[in-house]
């Protein structure tokens, strides 16, 4: 990695626009075979100099925090930094323009040839894979919060409302959410149940 | 029923009279993805859920089944997976014609990245003052057992409309351990099981 060869060499000045908007684009395009975060960490801050190894983890923590694509929100995130609105547009569309024009490419293919039989095996195939993968999501994250009794119990009831009651999901993250936060509002004293 | 009919009409309109009930249809689309978007907790995948409910029993746009078509597809594809609602707005437009389904597509697209991008670019620029309020602290802290109970949910829902066979049941939990268990790229899942649905050896029903 040389962290201490990009650590000591000077940022570059604030990106352009038009810098921002083909930066983004050199992410999308490494990251066609995936690797997004990766790629976008060795573009933005080990060759263009755009930012330090901190700013960007700064923005990373941002982009989850906040509603959206991660990754996408890393792009508002750092066209927002430079040049405000209009860096994030750019930005946004730098990062957008390549994947989503594909993806829309292979709609059109898709709903032209799903009826053909051979692609509609090949596809029931892919379809089962791709279901594990949903599957796996929640596994994923499970892990930090299995000591937390009450994400537990949050979790379970997030999860009953919305499988079992078949509670839509705007209404259920408006009653839980706030039953979080207040649960976990930072007090002193109380060593966090944090995970 | 669909988001292109009001916009044909609309390009139509010497002939065909403008119903207000469509643009009232057209509207109601929109602000179901505008109103979503904000709500797109640990990274958009928690909205899936949501997204099948609207465009297979609100719109009745796509069946279930191309819905989990879909869904492989825009993970398949390079880039965020969330870019599928592109792929659902294509699908509500399709019997209006391509061109139809691509505007359709990218509006769509537009209209759930619009609300969260706004919010993203103000929480951005206001981050240093943000960071060490109690409300953020909280924020995040109540919304990852949330986002928990909603990936569970979501995982699930995916599973039961994509899998109809005990086969298929099999492949999808084998898929899932293998993520959680292996660094082995999902793509090649995809790939094998593709495949092996070409042969006839997964089948769906």
């Amino acid at each position: 990695m040389g962290e201490l060869n990009t650590a000591e060499r000077p940022l570059a000045p604030a990106p352009s626009l038009r810098e921002l908007f083909f930066g983004m684009l050199q992410v999308a395009l490494s990251a066609f075979g995936g690797g997004l975060s990766a790629w976008s960490e060795r573009i933005v801050v080990e060759q263009r100099r755009w930012m330090t190894d901190e700013e960007f983890l700064t923005g990373l923590t941002v982009a989850r925090l906040f509603p959206g694509p991660n990754q996408i929100n890393m792009a508002v995130y750092i066209g927002a930094n430079f040049r405000g609105l209009k860096g994030a547009l750019v930005a946004l569309a730098g990062i957008l323009l390549v994947p989503f024009s594909f993806l829309m490419l292979l709609g059109l293919a898709y709903f032209y040839l799903h009826e053909v039989e051979s692609v509609g095996a090949v596809l029931s195939g892919v379809v089962a894979a791709a279901a594990g993968m949903a599957l796996s999501m929640g596994f994923k994250i499970a892990g930090q919060y299995v000591r937390d009794p009450v994400a537990v119990v949050l979790a379970t009831c997030v999860f009953l409302a919305l499988n079992n009651f078949h509670q839509r999901l705007i209404p259920v993250i408006l009653v839980s959410g706030p039953v979080a936060m207040a649960w976990y509002w930072p007090r002193r004293g109380r060593a966090g149940a944090r995970p | 029923m669909s988001l292109a009919i009001p916009l044909l009409l609309a390009a139509d309109a010497a002939c065909e009279p403008v119903k207000l009930s469509d643009w009232h249809n057209l509207l109601a689309v929109i602000w179901d993805f505008l109103s979503l978007s904000l709500f797109s907790l640990g990274g958009g995948n928690t909205l899936l859920a949501e997204y099948h409910s609207i465009a297979v029993h609100k719109y009745r746009w796509i069946t279930s089944n191309q819905f989990a078509d879909i869904y492989a597809l825009a993970e398949a594809a390079p880039g965020p997976s969330s870019m599928i609602v592109g792929l659902l707005g294509m699908g509500a437009a399709w019997r209006e014609g391509p061109l139809w389904a691509l505007l359709s597509g990218i509006a769509a697209e537009a209209a759930i990245l619009l609300p969260s991008t706004l919010v993203m670019v103000v929480a951005s620029l206001s981050w240093s003052r943000f960071k060490d309020s109690p409300w953020r602290v909280a924020f995040e802290r109540g919304m990852g057992p949330i986002t928990l109970g909603i990936l569970f949910a979501v995982g699930l829902k995916i599973l039961q409309t994509a899998d109809h066979t005990p086969l298929a049941y099999g492949v999808s939990v084998l898929v899932c351990f293998l993520m959680l268990r292996t660094k082995i790229s999902p793509l090649w899942f995809m790939g094998l099981a593709g495949v092996l649905g070409g042969l006839g050896w997964i089948s769906r029903y």
